[in-house]
């Protein structure tokens, strides 16, 4: 399989298929070949299911025969493994849930499945969300596909790697504090948290009730615009989700971005920045300005608060799992265990005032959404750490950048903007009010024009 | 009172006794990646007066599209 085809965008893809040059059987076999080659040593699947994908793409191929035309028919996805997937196990990456098979999907699995998609297998993910798997589990955690000594980031760990190494052309991730942005930084991919109720939870596992989104990972900010057009939209079985109608995301790219207001909030986002960090993300401003885009420094003073995002989640998530933690505890992954049990020594007032810090940062971000369109920060503080330092079992939280959304709800997107000097990716975070997805949408796909790091990719 | 600036970090004593009040078991050699943790997300309450964090409740319930909004002032 030529890299052209692994490294293929959605567009091109569908393109190639409407025109007989490629069928979905063939592009299927060849990336499942690909997998069975490269995935021994990347760890990105932990479930691959070729009878169920080709199927899809023999349905694919009927389909085209008779002149369906949906972007995403034939389209190789896969899926995080804390999406229910019906008749396919769905482990959450943990011991607890090692032989679970699902009677249901999970609402977003669903939506694809019926746009089309073909879908390769499910991604490992970080266990329940939360733990990177030590040495021992009983599922190996992915690895970096640009240098397999590092973290691919989570916990949509999969995900990331997944699409790094050409396996796959769009995969669902979740995200809590991070967990689409991170692997879409640190593997040099795309991935947009939508705004909170935009897609929905529904048949994923929980982590955090009040925190927890659903959204696509892909390698450009076009092909995360096809997916999420997929996946969104209102969907009765989650509580959290919007009755606004979704939008064609795809149609709203392209236009200019001229006079658009970026925001740079200079308090939180730059401690404990890697100098190659901050220069990139001041190379990819001055990218925006380029495009015509008025970029202004703000202030939001209560994101200097944000770590106590971990006090809802670790409280919300002890509260998932307490039962299980208190009567099996032996069969989560170490560490993760007691990150998990740290939820039980939260008290009702901190998890009351954490909540309150969160309202107040809203309200904050809302004041200064009235004088800028978007937000822009670096997506994180340093590219991917290594296993050797991630795998220390002292190592507590470390310092995010992308909480911040999560607390407020915004849409947020991750988009490549450059390497670092050990040759890792880093990224440009981009935030738009909520349910404006097509603004930070736009703005990705117009740096994408005029940038090429989404096209970089590791040598595997 | 109860929710006046509360500026000590939190110690590994308090995170003993609030293992112990919630009837859990945390192995000795994780108990310092616990405190650690919990000390972090308790800091940014521990340097607000939340008295002074406008009056927004009730807190718990979320809405992105919530009233927070729209309002300019409380």
């Amino acid at each position: 399989m030529s890299d052209a085809i692994a490294y293929g965008t959605i567009r091109a893809l569908g393109e190639h298929y409407r025109q007989r040059r490629l069928s979905p059987v063939e592009v299927t076999k060849a990336l499942l070949a690909r997998i069975e080659k490269l995935d021994p040593a990347l760890h990105a699947f932990v479930t691959l299911t070729p009878e169920r994908a080709l199927a899809d793409a023999r349905a694919a191929e009927e389909a085209l025969r008779r002149g369906d035309d949906r972007p995403l028919l034939g389209i190789p996805v896969a899926h995080k493994d804390i999406y229910l997937t019906r008749g396919i196990r769905t482990t959450g990456g943990s011991a607890l849930f090692a032989d679970w098979v699902p009677d249901a999907d999970a609402t977003v699995v669903r939506r694809w499945t019926d746009a089309g998609t073909v879908m390769l297998g499910k991604l490992i993910t970080h266990e329940f969300a939360f733990g990177l798997q030590f040495p021992g589990h009983r599922f190996p955690p992915a690895r970096n596909p640009w240098n397999p000594a590092h973290v691919p980031g989570g916990s949509s760990s999969g995900s990331g790697a997944a699409l790094a190494a050409g396996m796959v052309y769009g995969a669902t991730g979740s995200d809590t504090g991070g967990s689409i942005r991170g692997p879409a930084a640190f593997c040099g991919v795309t991935g947009i948290k939508p705004t909170y109720g935009r897609a929905s939870r529904a048949g994923v596992m929980t982590l955090s009730w009040t925190l927890d989104h659903t959204g696509p990972l892909a390698r450009t900010v076009e092909d995360c615009a096809y997916l999420l057009t997929g996946m969104a939209g209102h969907d009765p079985a989650d509580p959290a989700s919007s009755t606004r109608p979704a939008e064609d995301y795809v149609a709203a790219l392209g236009g200019s971005v001229r006079g658009l207001r970026v925001g740079v909030p200079r308090n939180y986002f730059f401690d404990e920045c890697d100098a190659d960090v901050v220069a990139a993300f001041e190379d990819a401003l001055r990218v925006l300005e380029g495009l015509g885009a008025d970029v202004r420094d703000v202030t939001v003073p209560a994101f200097d608060l944000s770590r106590s995002f971990l006090l809802i989640l670790v409280a919300e998530a002890f509260a998932y799992h307490e039962h299980d933690l208190r009567t099996k505890p032996e069969l989560y992954g170490d560490v993760l265990r007691e990150r998990l049990m740290t939820g039980a020594l939260v008290t009702g007032s901190e998890y009351v005032q954490a909540q309150r810090i969160r309202t107040r940062t809203c309200a904050e971000v809302a004041e200064v959404m009235r004088t800028v369109d978007v937000l822009a920060t670096p997506t994180t503080p340093k590219p991917a750490a290594s296993f050797a330092v991630m795998q220390n079992p002292d190592l507590a939280f470390p310092k995010s950048n992308m909480p911040p959304f999560n607390l407020t709800g915004q849409p947020t997107l991750a988009v490549p903007c450059g390497l670092s000097s050990t040759g890792l990716p880093l990224s440009l975070q981009l935030a738009g009010r909520a349910f404006e997805e097509t603004t930070v949408l736009r703005l990705g796909h117009a740096y994408q024009q005029a940038t090429d790091w989404h096209t970089r990719h590791p040598a595997v | 009172m109860a929710d006046a600036p509360h500026p000590a970090p939190l110690t590994l004593d308090e995170v003993r006794a609030r293992i112990a009040a919630a009837g859990l078991t945390i192995a000795e050699n994780r108990i310092a990646m616990v405190h650690a943790l919990l000390r972090d997300a308790l800091a940014p309450l521990r340097r607000v007066d939340s008295r002074t964090i406008r009056a927004l409740e009730p807190a718990v319930a979320f809405d992105a599209t919530g009233p927070h909004l729209g309002a300019r002032d409380e």
